[in-house]
């Protein structure tokens, strides 16, 4: 009988053992992982804005992967080219950083003083849209309410 | 025999007994309390209201980090989800190759919007 077993449940993954098609052009995968694509969150946002609003304006008008795999390689490719930068030239404050994030719960607040040196290595302003007018983006804040209880 | 010492009451007499109660009014004034809890309570306000403030802008700053890495994981996770779907189109046609009649990856809407397919994986 063919009961339906949710791949959720199962204990070992499905691997899917097919390649892309060769019709498909291939594109570098980001080895990144997520401590490391956090702490450059906002330098990739700034960086490739232009590609993430076509990406997504693209998905907004169908969901199909197939719909949106051009988009997709620019935007893999525009974070691609950041990364590489960001490692050749901040190399050192960048894994101070997501080093400091992966110790703390990817929690941004716990790790200020390795975030300053990263942009001031970085040499952006760095703005938070939508904070309210007249005060200091939350990075930037002096004496925060939120610290770590160690200092 | 007058060398004893004899224990007398002190020289002008014994003080009166004190019998009424003295309980004199001292410290701060109920409304002086009242007025320091309320000042330490307005404080705690104070900064439970900056501490929601930081929260809410610390949320901020979280959520518009996820929104700049959305389109790279969707991208990524787009490009696997479509080499499945194909691969499953391959199957599903090596599997019907010789039932007449059979559209490979037919939808059984007729709307055309895209469906992503529930996988069912048999252990």
């Amino acid at each position: 009988m063919s009961i339906f077993h949710n791949p959720e449940d199962s204990s070992k993954p499905y691997k899917e053992p097919t390649p892309l098609p060769d019709d498909v052009p291939k594109v570098k995968e980001l080895g990144t992982t997520s401590a490391p694509l956090k702490s450059a969150a906002f330098f990739i946002g700034a960086h490739c804005k232009e590609y993430n609003e076509d990406f997504m304006l693209c998905k907004n008008e169908n969901r199909d992967p197939a719909h949106c795999l051009k988009e997709g390689r620019r935007v893999t490719r525009c974070a691609q080219d950041m990364i590489t930068k960001m490692r050749e030239n901040c190399l050192q404050e960048w894994d101070k950083h997501w080093n400091c994030l992966e110790l703390n719960n990817h929690e941004y607040y716990m790790c200020r003083k390795p975030e300053r040196t990263l942009n001031k290595c970085m040499f952006e302003k760095l703005t938070i849209p939508g904070t309210p007018e007249g005060q200091t983006p939350i990075h930037e804040v002096k004496r925060p309410v939120f610290t770590g209880v160690q200092k | 025999m007058s060398q004893y010492r004899q224990d007398m009451p002190p020289p002008g007499g014994f003080e009166p007994v004190k019998y009424k109660r003295n309980i004199p009014l001292r410290g701060p004034s109920g409304v002086v309390i009242l007025g320091g809890v309320t000042a330490v309570c307005a404080y705690g306000f104070y900064r439970l209201g900056k501490g929601n403030l930081e929260k809410r802008e610390l949320k901020r700053e979280a959520t518009w980090s996820r929104i700049h890495l959305v389109p790279l994981l969707l991208a990524e996770g787009d490009r696997d989800a479509y080499r499945r779907q194909k691969a499953a189109l391959e199957r599903e046609k090596e599997i019907m190759k010789d039932v007449p009649d059979w559209e490979v990856g037919k939808s059984v809407y007729h709307n055309d919007k895209y469906r992503p397919t529930d996988p069912i994986v048999v252990l």
